[in-house]
């Protein structure tokens, strides 16, 4: 059985800091859908506007919009968010930075007035306070890394033909989930649903509505999609607008020391 | 009705096919053949006795539709070389990982998840505990003093001797059947010993408590339903002395059992901690019904087929046991008056169980006694029940006052001391002290500082209500204060984590371990770095916070007590906060509260509904009155005992009191029936107690065993409020039953009743009212009732009525047949008059004259014999029917005396 590392990228271009990754090895029929996957990886981004709004179990919401800017360096990502609502979480930013070992992440708060490192943070916790974590949208947007690439199953999702894959997350990575499940559309090759395994159990379930598929130059992305923690019974929808790929982003946005200041 | 019964009875295999087919329906709606199961579920927990709309209930919903299940799965391991070694570390990250991949599993909070957060400069440093160890054992020495300073982890993650580790499992949308069908809580201990090979590992939390409950409820259900009908047939072998009867008996009670569980499945109910004694209620029950027929079918099995023998068992029992079956059904139907769902669910299925057990035992029973055969059975040998009852009944009629002082000197003692019995509840300390779940729940308890857990929950239904500092320092204050009650192991609240967020974000220093200044650095914090942990603690809005307690009590009395001082102190939180304290334990005791505070409403209204029908029965309200005092004694030194023995008012003991007096009354019933009986045919009430007591004291002590051992089969169950109930239960029926073969004979004596079976078989003749002038004027059923306060004497043609020149006090009235009056003069007889229906006779005798002429029957004659005594009874209890027998009799002698007058002219 072959063990090969791949990466894919589908979908939601989020956090975009994933569509930077590296390129993966898989079989003949993976590999065709992973090149396929990988031409919608731009190598800078920028989104004009994202709303995340949170639910939980109880319908209770929580909406938070803001922009963000990443851009690929030695395969390696680099994304910088920040929120411009509500009012009084507005400046707030976010810096990652991938790295060989470990991400490095830096927080700006700015009725604290101070950037602060983050060191350890668990990339499955919630990513503020929502149904995301960070190591969801890297394997989602960035990732999708991990062993055993099985291409399992040719369906259809909406009247479209989509390709069912799978693969098992890297143990180094530490991620919770024993198995990621996702549907690639063939005609953009684009994720618009995948599942997220604990053992057995669907634990989160990512789906975008196949009309959310947007093209921006020559990449498709879906600008719409929902993240379902199905044990925790709450949910948060993910909408993008103004994407903007392949155009230059100033590296004052990755700067660990300025990337909180301008617009 | 009686009509239809003895239909039935005559054709026993039509009865028999139908009944059978009714079963095999009945067996089908509530048992699974393929699984081999039963369809109907398990309920283990409390709150759902609740009613729905409960305002208790409802809070605990809110907090659970926010955050999700508040009960955790509490799971710790003992390491004997402390927790804080890099190995035992390792071992708890590796066993967090595999926790939350369990079914079920949503979150797992422990040293391998929670955040040891660490300011170092610019840095701030948010792995966890075993992260922290993983990435440079050099700092494994200072976790635990890291650990110790931390509000929010202290005490709960590592216990207080650094030995043991906990783990607690948050599930989501995991039921109690889910839950036992994961196997848990067996496969998360087996886990945790395979995974990190600690041979010391524990677990509790309300879901493994809920477990437990439904085990032992599955346990009560399956065990205590087949030995209460090993019971069932050692009493009847024992009664009967005969297998056919025996198995007769045994397939009606298992019939009715049956048809219950259908019932319950029917209506979609399921077996909960009080719908879980339904079936031995059912069973023991139906077991007297039973006994009652069967006594009376076995008369005269020398004589009679065992058709005939059927119909007169029919003819003699349907009655009153029907009343009986009435008076019972009476019993668990007062308890309706309660709000409580499971309450009325429980009174509804036992009252159904206990009239489809009557029904059956006068329909199955005898369609089963005529096809097993023309059996000849042994009459039962009562020497010994005779002399023990002319022993008691010397007593009662000798000592009766000194009996009857006694019974009300306990019945006011019992009820002085039942007006200071509290409600109770158990929420573990119901199982016993060697079970792994009680001493799992108690070491966890002493250990972590509190095993049962609380929360408050604040709503402000205002979006970010709860970023205003100010708002958030009135929390912390609450927490502070809550952490100072003894009863109080530990509390979490969001604004614990802000403080520790904002000391972390500024460098580390102290000064910041406060609420920030500002509602936006407290929500930048929040969002920023919140977390997993803030969602059990803040809704997405800001608007709702859950304050988690740990506390080390679970009694009903100190868990009331401490809620009523935190309530007190919710109160104190300014307006939009509104707080209330909530969770599954203070639901159990609030609804125990609930349950009990119905519960002098409930006797009250059985002992009303039972004097209702005694008094219908008796025709007469003091009647019905003497024969429920010997029923309410018992249960007045039952709720006594309660008190004295602290076991107090729990969902089970407040039962007893409907049931026991809704079945003890049967007996007493039977008694004064058959006094009555004995005292018209003997005309001396001193004979007719003991013949009374003679007659009964053999079924009604076998009726007595049959309801104990049926109740003590409940010694065999898991839980102590079940054993409680059964022995209780028991108790109270023996006090029962001592008070029918004492206390009811002293007063019987008292009394010389009219039944409402005797007014209804008592044959007067046709419209008496009209036809027999004493009776003129009164209805048919008061010319009844003096009938039946007289004594109906049947006597042969030619038989001396009355002889010329005797004292005697009373006098007659002709119901049918023929009688001559006549004199002897200078050896001459002489004819006075032929008399028949209504004519009075023998009133000389009556007003104090020596009888004035002789008389005979000429035919088979009836008459109604009474004299002053009985004359004065009916007065005292029925003034009405005297006043209007007195007129009549005045007229009688009015018209005597004017023919009289107008012979002499």
């Amino acid at each position: 059985m072959r063990t090969q590392a791949f990466r894919m990228r589908p979908l939601a271009l989020l956090m975009a800091a994933a569509l930077l990754a590296a390129p993966a090895y898989a079989g003949p029929a993976e590999d065709k859908l992973m090149s396929c996957m990988r031409a919608n990886i731009p190598k800078t981004l920028r989104i004009q506007e994202f709303d995340l709004t949170a639910t939980d179990r109880a319908g209770a919401s929580r909406l938070l919009r803001g922009k963000l800017f990443a851009k690929r360096e030695d395969e390696k990502l680099k994304s910088m968010l920040r929120l411009v609502a509500p009012a009084d979480v507005s400046g707030a930013s976010y810096l990652l930075l991938e790295g060989d070992k470990a991400d490095q992440m830096y927080v700006y708060l700015p009725a604290l007035n101070k950037v602060r490192r983050i060191n350890g943070a668990s990339s499955d916790g919630p990513l503020f306070g929502t149904d995301l974590s960070y190591a969801d949208i890297k394997q989602v947007n960035n990732a999708f890394s991990g062993s055993a690439p099985t291409l399992e199953a040719s369906e259809k999702i909406d009247g479209r033909a989509v390709k069912r894959i799978s693969v098992v997350p890297h143990a180094e990575t530490g991620s919770r989930y024993s198995r990621i499940r996702a549907w690639v559309d063939e005609a953009s090759c684009v994720a618009i649903k995948a599942e997220f395994l604990e053992g057995e159990t669907v634990r989160k379930r990512l789906l975008s509505p196949a009309a959310s598929l947007t093209k921006s130059g020559a990449y498709w992305y879906a600008a719409e999609a929902t993240m379902s923690d199905l044990k925790e019974g709450s949910h948060t929808t993910l909408k993008v607008t103004g994407v903007k790929s392949g155009e230059e982003v100033a590296n004052r946005y990755f700067d660990s020391r300025n990337f909180y200041v301008g617009n | 009705m009686l009509r239809l019964l003895e239909r039935l009875a005559s054709r026993p295999w039509l009865t028999l096919a139908l009944i059978g087919l009714l079963t095999a329906l009945a067996a089908a709606a509530c048992f699974d053949f393929s699984k081999r199961e039963l369809k109907i579920g398990i309920d283990p927990a409390t709150e759902r006795l609740l009613p729905a709309q409960d305002a208790d209930r409802a809070v605990l919903d809110r907090t659970r539709a926010v955050f999700g299940d508040t009960d955790p799965v509490l799971l710790t391991l003992r390491f004997d070389d402390g927790v804080f070694t890099a190995r035992n570390l390792a071992a708890i990250e590796e066993l967090s990982e595999q926790l939350k991949q369990q079914p079920g599993v949503s979150d797992v909070f422990s040293l391998a998840s929670a955040p040891n957060l660490l300011a170092s400069g610019e840095d701030v440093e948010v792995s966890s505990f075993t992260q922290q160890a993983a990435a440079d054992p050099s700092r494994i020495a200072q976790l635990a003093g890291q650990l110790a300073e931390n509000p929010v982890y202290h005490n709960s993650l590592v216990s207080e001797d650094g030995h043991e580790a906990a783990f607690a499992l948050s599930l989501h949308d995991f039921d109690e059947a889910a839950f036992r069908a994961a196997g848990y809580p067996g496969r998360l201990l087996e886990l945790a010993r395979e995974v990190t090979g600690v041979s010391t590992v524990r677990v509790t939390g309300a879901p493994v408590i809920k477990r437990a409950t439904t085990d032992a409820l599955l346990k009560t259900f399956m065990v205590t339903v087949p030995s209460v009908l090993a019971v069932i047939v050692s009493v009847l072998l024992l009664a009967f002395r005969d297998l056919r009867i025996t198995l007769a008996g045994t397939i009606t009670v298992s019939v009715a059992l049956v048809w219950t569980l259908a019932v319950a499945s029917l209506l979609g109910w399921k077996i909960h901690l009080l719908t879980a004694l339904t079936p031995v209620l059912v069973v023991t029950q139906g077991l007297c019904y039973c006994i009652h027929w069967l006594a009376d079918y076995v008369q005269h099995s020398d004589s009679k087929t065992a058709g005939a023998r059927a119909h007169w068992a029919l003819k003699h029992a349907s009655l009153p046991l029907g009343l009986n079956a009435l008076t019972t059904v009476a019993g668990f139907l007062a308890l309706l008056i309660n709000d409580l769902p499971a309450i009325r669910q429980f009174a509804v299925l036992t009252a159904i169980g206990t009239a489809l057990a009557a029904l059956l035992a006068l329909t199955l029973l005898p369609a089963l006694a005529q096809i097993f055969g023309n059996g000849r059975y042994r009459e039962p040998r009562e020497p010994f029940y005779h002399a023990v009852a002319a022993q008691l009944s010397r007593l009662a009629v000798r000592s009766r006052g000194l009996i009857i002082s006694i019974a009300v000197l306990l019945l006011l003692i019992g009820l002085g001391l039942a007006t200071r019995l509290q409600p109770n509840s158990d929420f573990v300390r119901g199982f016993p002290e060697d079970s792994a779940v009680r001493m799992d729940y108690e070491a966890i308890n002493a250990g972590f500082g509190g095993a049962n857990v609380l929360t408050v929950l604040i709503e402000t239904h205002v979006t970010d209500a709860l970023t205003d500092p100010g708002r958030a320092r009135e929390i912390d204050q609450l927490a502070a204060w809550l952490r100072q009650q003894p009863e109080v192991g530990a509390v979490y609240t969001y604004v614990d984590l802000l403080k520790l967020l904002n000391r972390s974000l500024n460098d580390g220093d102290p000064a910041y371990a406060v609420v920030p200044d500002n509602a936006p650095a407290i929500k930048q914090l929040l969002v920023f770095a919140g977390g997993d942990q803030l969602k059990r603690m803040l809704d997405r809005q800001f608007q709702t916070a859950a304050v988690v307690l740990r506390v080390t009590v679970d009694d009903a009395a100190t868990l009331t007590a401490f809620a009523q001082r935190v309530e007190e102190r919710l109160a104190a939180l300014p307006q939009p906060m509104a707080a209330n304290l909530t969770g599954s334990s203070l639901l159990a005791t609030r609804t125990v509260a609930q349950l009990t505070s119905g519960q002098w409403a409930t006797v009250a209204l059985t002992a009303a509904l039972i004097w209702a029908i005694l008094a219908v029965i008796f025709t007469s309200p003091r009647a019905a009155l003497l024969a429920l005092l010997p029923n309410l004694v018992p249960v007045s030194i039952y709720f006594g005992l309660l008190q004295l023995t602290g076991i107090g008012l729990t969902p089970t003991t407040s039962l007893i009191a409907s049931i026991v007096l809704g079945i003890s009354v049967d007996d007493t019933i039977h008694y004064m029936v058959r006094f009555n009986r004995e005292a018209r045919s003997r005309g001396n009430e001193a004979e007719a107690v003991q013949a009374a007591l003679a007659g009964v004291l053999r079924p009604i002590t076998l009726t007595m065993l049959a309801l104990c051992c049926g109740f003590l089969v409940f010694l065999g169950a898991d839980m102590e409020s079940q054993v409680q109930f059964g022995a209780l239960a028991a108790f109270t029926l023996f006090l029962s039953w001592a008070c029918d073969i004492t206390l009811t004979p002293a007063l019987a004596s008292f009394a010389r009743i009219v039944t409402l079976w005797d007014m209804l078989r008592l044959d007067l003749g046709h419209s008496p009212q009209h036809t027999i002038p004493l009776l003129s004027g009164l209805s048919l059923r008061q010319a009844r009732t003096f009938a039946l306060l007289s004594n109906m004497e049947k006597l042969p043609a030619g038989r001396r009525v009355i002889t010329e020149g005797d004292y005697a006090r009373d006098m007659y009235v002709i119901i049918d047949g023929q009688v001559e009056a006549w004199v002897e003069r200078n050896g001459e007889r002489k004819t006075l008059a032929s008399l028949g229906r209504g004519a009075v006779i023998g009133e000389a005798g009556y007003f104090g004259q020596r009888r004035t002429a002789n008389i005979d029957a000429t035919s088979n004659v009836r008459l109604l014999r009474f004299d002053s005594q009985d004359l004065e009874r009916l007065r005292l209890r029925h003034p009405r029917i005297a006043a209007t027998v007195f007129r009549n009799l005045n007229r009688v002698q009015s018209e005597r005396i004017a023919r009289m007058t107008a012979m002499l002219n």
